[in-house]
């Protein structure tokens, strides 16, 4: 369980996060989306205990994260800046945090080969592309097989097998009951993985529901073509229904397109186009988030 | 703590830097003995002195690399992005710090150790050969004292590092302040009649622990003051990183 209460934090003059709250249920993935700048890493930070909060809190299994006894056992991390030291080989930066952690030293060697990193995992991190490094970053936080995973853009650098092997697995840990958080600035990333969905932007909460509350969200709407379009578009109109023209003869109804098909019927309209559009997750991502015009930078 | 401990002794040992600072220890060590041993006349090596002095003059440079490593030892978490993963496996910050200047005055021990095993290699072949009469007792003398202040330098180093986090912004300070700003003080304070003054800065505290004249601050005294230079660090240290932000 992550619990986020009121969060604020300032940086200087930069209001980073705002009056920020959300709780992350075991057994559960949970996706934690914002355009870059949202807040995400930061208020991943202040729930570690990485950043101090101007006012609010945060809690993991019920106290601050400073206090957790054998932290690095209970709380997986991923963070979105590499952690390891470019001098070390990949094996002897999980030793490190195996001994910190009072873990077996048999487990930094499970969890390389877990991550496939086995054979470079004697080789130093400097040397490593990006997909490794996040495979080695992966490594770090199943370490400690811990109850609670935090992952900051967990996806990055991985190729396709890795993100299909990343959706798989953490679907099983979840299946065992663990809690896991994971960052994300593309939702169509994570709209395979996550059960719920805490959306932020400028720091402050968008939405926090069920990723099927947010597909629900991508509307469909019905395109219809027809030589007596302005006559269709009154009929439509008359009753209610949203219907925006795209072109000459063309309409954009928000209406299923049986109710369409069947207002056309009954009324002697002859239709030559008559199909469904339906917005994407990410359009519905971009609608939640902001205009078109901020996302750019 | 423990863990936290046996940690830090699994990064020092699994980074070349580390195993530079023991071989430039080494060596310095080797050239401290033959510069003393083949720099020294017939009848200088006769004297036990010799063997004490050679112990003591390994100390400069030992605790120099002690407080350099030191500084290195914190310092390069924030360089290469380290901390937060260390910070993940100890949140609790002040007890970070108190591994990392516990860490210090070890590190510190056993670069100076390695440096005085040379020196006692080298001494015990060289004068072995001349037949000159070794005095245990004297080495003895200087090599706690070697120990003690390398020790110093190196929890001093941990906490420059703490409270500072920029590497290249401790080293060259704490450098600059050891060879040229602490110097010009002592100049001025003694135009000024103040000379005593500058016995109680940091170096001269340090070099006051293995000192075995009789002018300037006893050696209890100046143990003190060192001591309390490393309180200071330290202090700053834990208010420094307890207050920052690990972005």
């Amino acid at each position: 369980m992550i619990e986020v209460v009121g969060l604020t934090k300032r940086f200087g003059a930069t209001l980073a996060v705002d009056d920020l709250s959300f709780s992350v249920e075991p057994g559960r993935i949970t996706g934690f989306l914002g355009p870059n700048g949202a807040g995400k890493s930061t208020t991943m930070r202040a729930i570690l205990g990485l950043v101090r909060p101007t006012s609010g809190g945060t809690s993991v299994l019920g106290v601050q994260y400073r206090e957790l006894q054998e932290p690095v056992r209970r709380v997986g991390v991923l963070l979105e800046t590499f952690d390891a030291h470019p001098g070390r080989s990949g094996r002897n930066h999980l030793r490190v945090l195996a001994v910190a952690g009072g873990i077996p030293k048999s487990r930094v060697d499970e969890v390389l080969s877990l991550v496939d990193l086995g054979a470079a995992g004697r080789r130093r991190v400097k040397g490593y592309s990006l997909g490794m490094r996040q495979r080695l970053g992966l490594a770090a936080a199943l370490l400690g097989d811990p109850e609670v995973l935090v992952l900051d853009e967990p996806a990055n650098g991985l190729d396709p097998q890795g993100i299909r092997w990343l959706r798989d697995f953490l679907r099983s840990l979840a299946a065992e009951g663990r809690t896991i958080l994971i960052s994300s600035h593309v939702l169509s990333e994570v709209a395979q993985t996550v059960d719920d969905v805490v959306i932020v932007h400028r720091g402050r909460l968008i939405t926090h529901a069920a990723m099927s509350e947010v597909e629900a969200m991508a509307a469909a709407s019905t395109t219809v073509r027809s030589p007596t379009a302005d006559r269709l578009a009154t009929l439509l109109a008359d009753q209610g229904v949203d219907v925006a023209t795209i072109a000459d003869g063309r309409l954009a109804v928000v209406a299923p397109p049986e109710r369409v098909g069947e207002l056309a019927a009954a009324n002697g309209i002859v239709l030559h186009e008559l199909s469904v559009e339906r917005a994407s997750l990410e359009e519905v991502f971009l609608e939640l988030t902001g205009d078109p015009g901020e996302r750019g930078a | 703590m423990t863990r936290l401990f046996a940690a830090e002794l699994v990064k020092l040992r699994t980074l070349r830097s580390t195993w530079g600072f023991l071989l430039v220890a080494l060596l310095f060590g080797g050239l401290v003995a033959a510069g003393n041993i083949g720099g020294s006349s017939e009848s200088d090596r006769l004297d036990p002195e010799l063997q004490f002095r050679i112990v003591l003059d390994a100390a400069f440079p030992g605790s120099i690399l002690a407080l350099l490593l030191g500084i290195i030892l914190v310092t390069n978490e924030f360089r290469h992005g380290t901390i937060a993963r260390t910070l993940l496996a100890s949140p609790r910050r002040p007890r970070f710090v108190g591994v990392k200047l516990f860490t210090g005055g070890v590190t510190g021990v056993l670069l100076m150790a390695a440096m005085i095993v040379v020196i006692a290699v080298t001494a015990v072949i060289w004068l072995g050969v001349l037949d000159v009469p070794l005095e245990a007792g004297e080495a003895a003398d200087a090599t706690w004292r070697a120990l003690l202040v390398a020790s110093l330098a190196g929890v001093l180093g941990a906490g420059i590092g703490g409270a500072v986090h920029s590497q290249v912004g401790a080293l060259v300070g704490a450098l600059l302040w050891m060879f040229v700003l602490e110097p010009i003080c002592w100049v001025i304070l003694g135009l000024l009649d103040l000379d005593g003054v500058s016995e109680y800065f940091p170096a001269a505290a340090l070099g006051g622990t293995v000192d075995t004249s009789d002018e300037g601050l006893s050696w209890a005294r100046s143990v003190a003051v060192a001591l309390a230079w490393t309180g200071v660090a330290a202090v700053l240290a834990v208010l420094r990183t307890s207050r920052r932000d690990i972005t």
